[in-house]
């Protein structure tokens, strides 16, 4: 599901020979004075839907990813300097042709059935995610070029490739190809769905639906990711993990203690916390594209590079973002997140303009005004019909596409907001009823251009789904996203993305925001918790409550 | 009671039916439903198997007639959405529901009657003040009333959790917010009724019997005045479903009216149908309380 | 019952205890909020001469000053200029909406009350089903179908009032009819056409007026709440149900963004039963 969902990280060390330390997710440490103490129950209040199942194979979307994290673990992590740590795998070999790779796995873990992990449950969990029957989409991405998995040895596993895939690594450390118990995969879909288990530091022991999830600590837990603060069991006895959609009662109940961590919190509320003593904050951008506007460049008026350009130029956004997220977030001008170290900004590219937007928009040929002051051209008004997703986009968002329609609206352009439910908005982006349109997308590493910006991205899927919304066709593109997708050397990939980039981005294809907004307010009793910096969900494997 | 129940069936199978075709208006391929929604990249032979195992693929009158035999007995069917039968999925819920909708009429009760009495006691000004409140409480929206109960008791006074906690104090705030609007209606008709009934030849000969007035508003008073806000009971048990969608969702609280608006915008039509029944299924059963309740209350043994 | 009916009966209410012909102060502030209401809904510029649409993004969240009456939204905007600019689409709102339910009922409420039993058991079976439906969901599904928005928000509201306006009006045209003088026609020998326009419907029609009076901030009230859950008005429309809805994210750091729009809100429907209640307490002795 594309839902704030979807990734494959881009696997490159060369991310930390680069040095980029400081774009990596905000990690919050327990204070050195401090000593963790065990015990006490945890409540956290999630804004995103309740996942339909908490088997994060089946489907594959953020909510899932959130609450996954905490029971089920992946064979390899990223530190917040990017590189890749052993966590079930304790160490890997790529083939010299980069189509076979072996996993050494961790001896003497066992899945929480009291199932042993070993290289037969790896190829367990890889059939599952890539059986049409789990119906995984995000996984399923994620390891499509794996063809086929065998057991060299009980510790060891071995993978054959269909083409080398220098983002495999990253691909393997997301919570959608987590390793789950093969025994408790062999029950119903349903029943896995109810209670997965894994091998994490906690486990599903209740699910009320529509309410909360219950979490017990897994006492047999021995250690994390090779980053983690401590080893041995988690500190928590247990965590409550709530659903509250509306983020007014969200943010109140954190505030009246009610609930310790909670996600999705507004700007405003952000604010506020960070000036009380009780309330922390983390922000931990999510990893992949940047949030953007997509201009439609399969039809018309978007079809013309110049009136793309002027639609950029007329948006007043640095203000929009100023005014509505204060200072919580930063304005993007690239296509990908400040957590990429290869993400290119070109800042000289998305400025606000009026005059040049009005002077590209004479030279395109729509020169005259009708009575409401919108440019009109061959009796046709300029219009930007820009469906926007309810779901995906926080009320702040939405705010500021409604600031940018009333400033685009000085150069004349008729943007026509329209708010829908997922539903309706994926079917006017199906039936290409858009020419405007923001779609978050969680990828790690910049292979998401390739997703985003390859033309093949512009054939539907049976759903009618497609992530190419720009509908960029450019041949050029295509070849240099498709070359740097197989390119392991580091020099060679980096300069490959960066071509990429700056041919979009030139290209007037989108307009930048900023980072995928990903803030967790906690209060302050809550000690030890950070963003797994890979797709940048908290763990609360080393969280404990201060008395 | 035959006549009764003969016309409760009627109206469930009508609901049922026009329930079922509204929902298969809604754009939105049902399978796509199944499959994870429309952002999902289910493959055709993915959705072709459900359309077949789901028979989405019969004709529309089949699929019909399917659905009603399964609900005749008692099947709800299973979600598209949710992982599970609809059946325990709504039995779950419905206690919630069922207990704030009960409390909230209970305590709307409550302050009506204390309201009624206080203002039918108060000569001319507290008569024009009850009326003025009671006009007001019936027009406040609950999305609003919810809001603002927030601000005063959680974020300004901090002594009410914003959210449904387990345990009676979690209650307080989603219970007023269904009470309070309600409470002005039930004032209103109470009023009236008190006013009607402290004129009348009974209460007049009580009087001059020298009987108290607290005496007489207790003793006699009440069963008569009481009898049209039981009538309206009725339809405030209506009401106060419609209402639990929005306090559900403000105050976190599980129940059948998040679960119904989380079904419609999912087009989750068996969760849709089932919520659907069990409320019109309630609504009956209290319509038929009421008149019971009614018939006990009136002296003349039946009322409209 | 609907809420319509109870309202109605409510107003009933009013002649058994009114105190004759004398202006209640709250019928004075009713009269007052409805004349600046109607001023809003036709000549807004004249109350307030700003753009409700016009952001101003360094005015953000502004508190309410002697500048911004009801301070400022997330982009700046005058919520002053939004509640009176909003105050004309709530009406058109309320008053298509009550049009809709009342031309609805009058017909199902008509043919109920005049084709004889064998109809009216029909109609009345129809209108049974339709109040076993929660009033929301009959609107929710409505929308769902047909798409969010101004114009379906007003369809779904007059729709889901119109078995209320249906049952009301049918029990009225009962009342008539079998009252004396109606029978007195009868007897006289005035075809069924001449009993329902010169007698049955002139007694029907009046109380109608109060019914519409009540109906129109009913649904004023509605549709905001469907505006508030995202189906009706889309922002940034200067609707208050809309604005409400929007607000409730600043609920923490900027209440008047949703104070003020709500107090509007409640504010039109008391008024809309108080001056429901006095016209039919006048009606009576007219």
């Amino acid at each position: 599901m594309r839902q704030r969902a979807s990734t494959l990280l881009i696997a490159l060390a060369a991310v930390s020979a680069l040095g980029l330390t400081g774009c990596s997710p905000a990690s919050v440490t327990p204070s050195a004075s401090s000593t963790p103490v065990s015990g006490g129950t945890l409540t956290y209040a999630s804004g995103d839907a309740e996942p339909s199942c908490l088997d994060p194979h089946v489907g594959g979307n953020y909510p899932q990813a959130l609450i996954a994290t905490q029971y089920l673990e992946s064979l390899v992590s990223r530190n917040d300097k990017g590189a890749i740590i052993p966590w079930l795998a304790t160490s890997w070999k790529e083939s010299a042709d980069g189509l076979t790779w072996d996993f050494t796995l961790r001896d003497g873990v066992t899945f929480t059935d009291g199932t042993p992990f070993d290289a037969a449950a790896v190829q367990a969990n890889i059939a599952h995610v890539q059986d049409p029957a789990t119906g995984s989409s995000t996984g399923y991405l994620a390891l499509q070029k794996i063809t086929s998995t065998e057991a060299v040895s009980p510790q060891v596993v071995r993978l054959h490739l269909s083409a080398p895939d220098s983002a495999l690594l990253e691909s393997l450390s997301q919570v959608w190809v987590a390793m789950e118990s093969p025994t408790a995969l062999k029950r119903t879909q349903d029943e896995n769905c109810a209670s997965p288990v894994g091998t994490g530091p906690f486990m599903v022991t209740k699910w009320v639906k529509q309410d909360s999830v219950t979490l017990v600590r897994n006492d047999d837990y021995t250690q994390g990711p090779a980053d983690s603060a401590h080893t041995g069991p988690a500190y928590l006895d247990s965590i409550v993990w709530k659903f509250i959609p509306d983020s007014a009662s969200r943010y109140a109940a954190l505030q009246s203690g009610q609930v310790d961590v909670i996600d999705n919190a507004q700007p405003d509320t952000i604010v506020q916390a960070e000036k009380s003593d009780q309330i922390a904050h983390l922000d931990a951008p999510r990893p992949g594209a940047s949030n953007r506007i997509e201009l439609n460049s399969g039809k018309a008026p978007f079809n013309d590079p110049l009136v793309r350009e002027a639609f950029i130029r007329s948006a007043n956004i640095d203000a929009a973002v100023k005014s509505l997220f204060f200072d919580t977030t930063k304005r993007s001008t690239s296509a990908l997140s400040s957590a990429e170290a290869l993400a290119v900004s070109r800042p000289d590219l998305f400025g606000y303009d009026p005059d040049q937007a009005n002077q590209l928009l004479d030279a395109a040929g729509w020169t005259k005004r009708d009575a409401d002051g919108f440019r009109v051209k061959d009796g046709k008004r300029l219009t930007v019909v820009f469906p926007v997703s309810t779901n995906q986009s926080i009320p702040a968002e939405q705010s500021l596409f409604e600031q940018l329609q009333a400033t685009a609206k000085q150069t004349g352009f008729d943007v026509q907001l329209t708010p829908m439910d997922l539903s309706s908005w994926y079917g006017a982006l199906a039936a290409n009823d858009y020419n405007a349109v923001s779609a978050p997308y969680t990828k790690v590493g910049p292979d998401v251009l390739r997703i985003l910006y390859h033309s093949d991205g512009i054939t539907p899927a049976p759903s009618g789904y497609f992530a190419n919304l720009a509908q960029v066709d450019d041949p050029k593109l295509d070849a240099l996203l498709t070359q740097a997708a197989k390119t392991s050397d580091p020099d060679a990939r980096a300069d490959l993305y960066t071509k990429a980039q700056n041919r979009l981005l030139e290209g007037f294809y989108l307009l930048p925001l900023y980072d995928q907004q990903n803030h967790y307010l906690y209060r302050t009793t809550v000690k030890g918790l950070r963003a797994l910096p890979t797709v940048s969900t908290p763990t609360f494997y080393d969280a404990w409550l201060a008395a | 009671m035959l006549v009764h129940s003969a016309g409760g069936l009627f109206v469930l199978w009508a609901v049922a039916t026009l329930t079922f075709f509204a929902v298969r208006l809604i754009p939105g391929d049902p399978a796509q439903a199944v499959l994870g929604g429309p952002g999902s990249q289910a493959s055709p032979e993915a959705l072709a198997a459900v359309r077949a195992e789901y028979g989405f693929d019969q004709p529309l009158l089949v699929q019909y007639l399917r659905e009603l035999g399964r609900l005749a007995t008692g099947d709800l069917g299973r979600s598209y959405a949710l992982n599970m039968d609809v059946a325990p999925l709504l039995l779950a819920q419905l206690g919630g529901t069922l207990l704030l909708a009960l409390l909230a009429l209970a305590v709307a009760w409550l302050l009506a009657l204390a309201l009624a009495t206080w203002s039918t006691l108060g000569g001319k000004t507290a008569w024009a003040v009850g009326s003025g409140i009671e006009i007001t409480a019936a027009a406040l929206p609950h999305f609003w009333l919810a809001t603002a109960l927030i601000i005063l008791f959680s974020t300004w006074l901090g002594v009410l959790p914003p959210i449904s906690t387990p345990g009676p104090v979690g209650l307080v705030l989603p219970v007023l917010t269904l009470a309070v609007p309600l409470a002005g209606f039930l004032g209103q008709i109470m009023r009236e009724s008190f006013q009607a009934a402290l004129e009348s030849p009974f209460v007049l000969s009580a009087r001059a019997r020298g009987e108290g007035e607290l005496g007489i508003r207790f003793v006699h008073v009440l069963r008569h005045a009481a009898l049209p806000a039981v009538n309206l009971s009725g339809w405030a048990f209506g009401s106060l479903i419609s209402g639990a969608v929005v306090v559900e969702t403000i105050f976190a609280r599980p129940g059948l009216g998040r679960t119904l608006l989380n079904a419609v915008t999912l087009r989750d039509v068996p969760v849709v149908i089932g919520v659907v029944l069990i409320v019109a299924l309630a609504y009956i059963l209290m319509t038929l309380v009421t008149d019971l309740a009614g018939a006990l209350l009136d002296p003349r043994g039946r009322t409209a | 019952m609907s809420e319509l009916e109870v309202q109605a009966t409510l107003s009933r209410g009013e002649r058994s205890r009114s105190r004759g012909r004398r202006v209640t102060p709250f019928e004075v502030l009713a009269v007052v909020v409805a004349l600046f209401l109607l001023v809003a809904g036709l000549l807004p510029g004249l109350l307030a001469p700003g753009d409700p649409l016009g952001i101003d993004p360094a005015a953000a969240f502004q508190p309410p000053s002697p500048a911004h009456w009801f301070g400022t939204d997330e982009s700046g905007r005058d919520i002053w200029t939004r509640v009176v600019h909003g105050a004309g689409t709530s009406l058109v709102i309320g008053f298509a909406a009550t049009a809709i339910g009342l031309g609805v009922g009058l017909v199902l409420g008509t043919i109920a009350g005049m084709l004889g039993p064998a109809v009216d058991f029909s109609v009345n079976r129809l209108l049974e089903v339709l109040f076993a439906f929660p009033g929301l969901l009959l609107a929710l599904l409505f929308i769902l179908i047909f798409g969010p928005g101004v114009w379906t928000a007003t369809v779904a509201v007059g729709l889901s009032a119109s078995p209320g306006y249906a049952r009301i009006i049918r029990g009225q045209l009962l009342a008539v009819r079998r009252s004396s003088f109606v029978e007195a026609a009868t007897v006289l020998g005035r075809t069924r056409r001449q009993l329902l326009l010169r007698h049955i419907l002139p007694n029907t029609l009046a109380p109608l007026f109060v019914l519409g009076t009540l109906g129109v901030g009913q649904a004023i009230v509605w549709a905001s709440a469907l505006s508030y859950l995202g189906l009706g008005a889309q922002p940034p429309a200067a609707e208050w149900g809309a604005m409400l809805s929007a607000g409730r994210t600043y609920l923490t750091t900027a209440w008047w963004m949703s104070f003020f729009p709500g107090l509007v809100i409640v504010l039109t429907a008391v008024a809309a039963t108080v001056l429901g209640r006095a016209i039919e307490r006048r009606a009576r002795y007219a």
